[in-house]
């Protein structure tokens, strides 16, 4: 029995994209991530009462859907699969131009929402729209290609098609602010919701989380079978919510969606305990702290759906839902994951033609780790508790810790860049991501 | 983890009593100054210095003569490559490290020193860690395929005698 994380760490140095590849698409969530909750501050007064239109809000919602989940997913994955499918890179230009396409794209987008500007939101749209048919193309090409890992595949193919849905739902709800609507705007936000948060980055995240938690915890690789699973009840529960959303028996059919999804999420998590359990590095840091509350944050955005979909009285139930999805579920994985991959990729590249290359922990500062790990629970918190109370003053206390712990990830992010520039010391002090 | 050979337990044996090791030198070496001034800590390094000495040297020489080259013909090159590579860059830094630890372990280690040893014991801490789990993952398992009863027993005897 060969564990998958010594194949892959094999492999690994051989499958590596040029380091300016990935590291834009991860700069960029950086930066994007901090822009949310700038976006978010500026919104502070319209969050309690937030439900969906033009705006701040939604700008900041999508600064972090688009500019970091899906950003970091797109890095990610492009530098990854390759390398846990055993396949060599084919093609640089494509992920650098799906960048170019993609990158500019989100900012137009958020502006054109902050600022109700519809041309401006489809040129934005436009560009995410193409830098996304774009990657959605790579990703393809590496899935065919894949050989081994057929869970992980599994999501890769789901998350894709989930994408194709969120594309068509999205150029849907910009074509209805251009007064040209394609879709019913309240069905079309529906399957927008799910299949963006749920699909294709939910089963993205899911996916890469086998490979990756076992990776950094250093476990055997989780039952494949299992993995199968886990994901076919993910797919029975987006095509329930699907239907839901188009108007088929829309509250039975949600309530269907909601535990198979249940069913999805409790053989992941037993699977992913599993691995740390057995995982022969047991501190694993701050990072996975953020991990840990990001599936926490998956759990209860379930029974906040079941909430909505049963119609519970709840003060600002769907927007807690919304919090519980994108912030706490997503963005806490997120950001937990990309401080593990961050150091581990530039010690991989740092390594190349070095005698003694250096470690990952010489790439890491843990002060800015921690103080964004801080603000983060905070802002999140306080977030909730301000949807809940409606305060706008809490809004804003909220966004302004969210803005410090954005700026202090992105500490991190400049020390570890100006690091991998520079030619590092091998004995820099190590220190616990 | 389970290893159905004699190779696999022994070299599991020496990962874990280095892992263990390892453990107690990084958590003293995270309060320096009470290290400095702790006499069981003399002990402590040259427990270190003789794992530095004896087993690192003893133990990658047997992997790299028996076993890399196995796993090299059975399609395994990247994952030996990846190995002995982190095996050149720990022997690099147990070479620093050798000697402050000696000196730790005879008292006659000044302020600078001990710095030194610190820094040098931590990076060799963090890469040895990756290592033997990179190796409870990748290698010992690969031995249950590569190794007959035959061949199992022969190197076992051999790493245990030499």
């Amino acid at each position: 029995m060969k564990l998958a994380a010594g194949a892959f760490l094999g492999g690994a140095k051989s499958r590596l994209l040029p380091a300016s590849v990935p590291f834009r698409f991860f700069g960029a969530a950086v930066v994007f991530h901090l822009l949310a909750w700038i976006a978010a501050l500026r919104a502070a007064a319209d969050w309690p009462g937030f439900a969906g239109g033009l705006g701040w809000p939604l700008a900041a919602l999508h600064l972090v859907t688009l500019g970091v989940l899906a950003m970091t997913a797109i890095g990610a994955s492009l530098q990854l699969l390759p390398v846990a499918t055993r396949q060599p890179i084919r093609r640089v230009r494509g992920p650098a131009l799906v960048w170019w396409l993609y990158a500019p794209g989100v900012a137009a987008l958020a502006l054109g929402m902050g600022t109700g500007a519809p041309a401006l939101l489809a040129v934005g749209g436009g560009g995410v729209g193409a830098g996304l048919l774009l990657y959605a193309g790579l990703l393809a090409a590496n899935l065919l290609g894949a050989r081994g890992m057929p869970g992980i595949v599994a999501h890769g193919w789901a998350a894709l098609a989930a994408l194709v849905v969120v594309l068509v739902t999205a150029a849907s709800l910009v074509a209805t602010y251009l007064g040209m609507p394609l879709l019913d705007r309240r069905a079309a936000l529906a399957l927008h919701v799910a299949f963006a948060g749920y699909g294709f980055m939910g089963l993205l995240a899911l996916g890469l989380a086998y490979l990756l938690v076992p990776m950094f915890a250093l476990a055997p690789a989780p039952d494949a079978r299992l993995q199968l699973v886990s994901w076919g009840s993910a797919v029975i529960a987006l095509c329930c919510a699907g239907a839901a959303a188009l108007g088929v028996l829309p509250v039975a059919l949600r309530v269907v969606a909601i535990g198979a999804g249940a069913i999805a999420t409790g053989l992941h998590l037993a699977l992913m305990r599993r691995a740390l359990c057995a995982g022969m590095r047991k501190d694993l840091g701050v990072s996975f702290a953020l991990v840990r509350t990001g599936w926490t944050g998956l759990v209860v955005s379930l029974l906040a759906a079941l909430g909505v979909a049963l119609d519970a009285p709840v003060p600002g139930l769907p927007l807690l839902f919304g919090l519980l999805l994108v912030g706490v579920w997503l963005l806490s994985f997120v950001l937990g994951i990309l401080q593990r991959i961050l150091p581990f990729l530039a010690s991989m590249h740092a390594a190349v033609g070095k005698h003694r290359p250096p470690t990952p922990s010489s790439f890491t500062r843990r002060r800015p780790l921690v103080l964004h790990f801080a603000c983060h629970l905070s802002a999140l918190a306080a977030m909730a508790l301000a949807i809940v109370t409606a305060s706008p003053l809490l809004a804003e206390l909220a966004a302004a810790a969210g803005t410090i712990g954005a700026l202090a990830y992105a500490a991190f992010f400049a020390t570890l860049v100006r690091r991998l520039a520079a030619p590092v010391r091998p004995s820099a002090l190590p220190a616990k991501a | 983890m389970e290893f159905a050979r004699q190779v696999s337990h022994v070299l599991d044996t020496e990962h874990r009593a280095n892992l263990e090791l390892l453990g107690r030198i990084e958590q003293a070496l995270a309060r320096p100054q009470r290290a400095a001034a702790d006499p069981d800590f003399a002990r402590l390094a040259a427990a270190f210095a003789r794992m530095v000495e004896q087993d690192i040297g003893r133990h990658f020489d047997f992997e790299e003569q028996q076993l890399f080259p196995r796993m090299a013909d059975a399609g395994e090159g990247d994952i030996a490559g990846l190995l002995q590579e982190e095996h050149d860059s720990i022997r690099e830094v147990a070479a620093e490290v050798l000697p402050l630890a000696r000196a730790a372990a005879a008292g006659t280690l000044d302020g600078p020193g001990f710095e030194a040893l610190r820094r040098c014991a931590l990076e060799l801490v963090e890469r040895q860690v990756a290592h033997i789990q990179k190796e409870t993952m990748a290698l010992l398992p690969l031995l249950d395929d590569l190794l007959d009863d035959e061949l199992d027993r022969t190197l076992a005897f051999e790493y245990a005698a030499g």
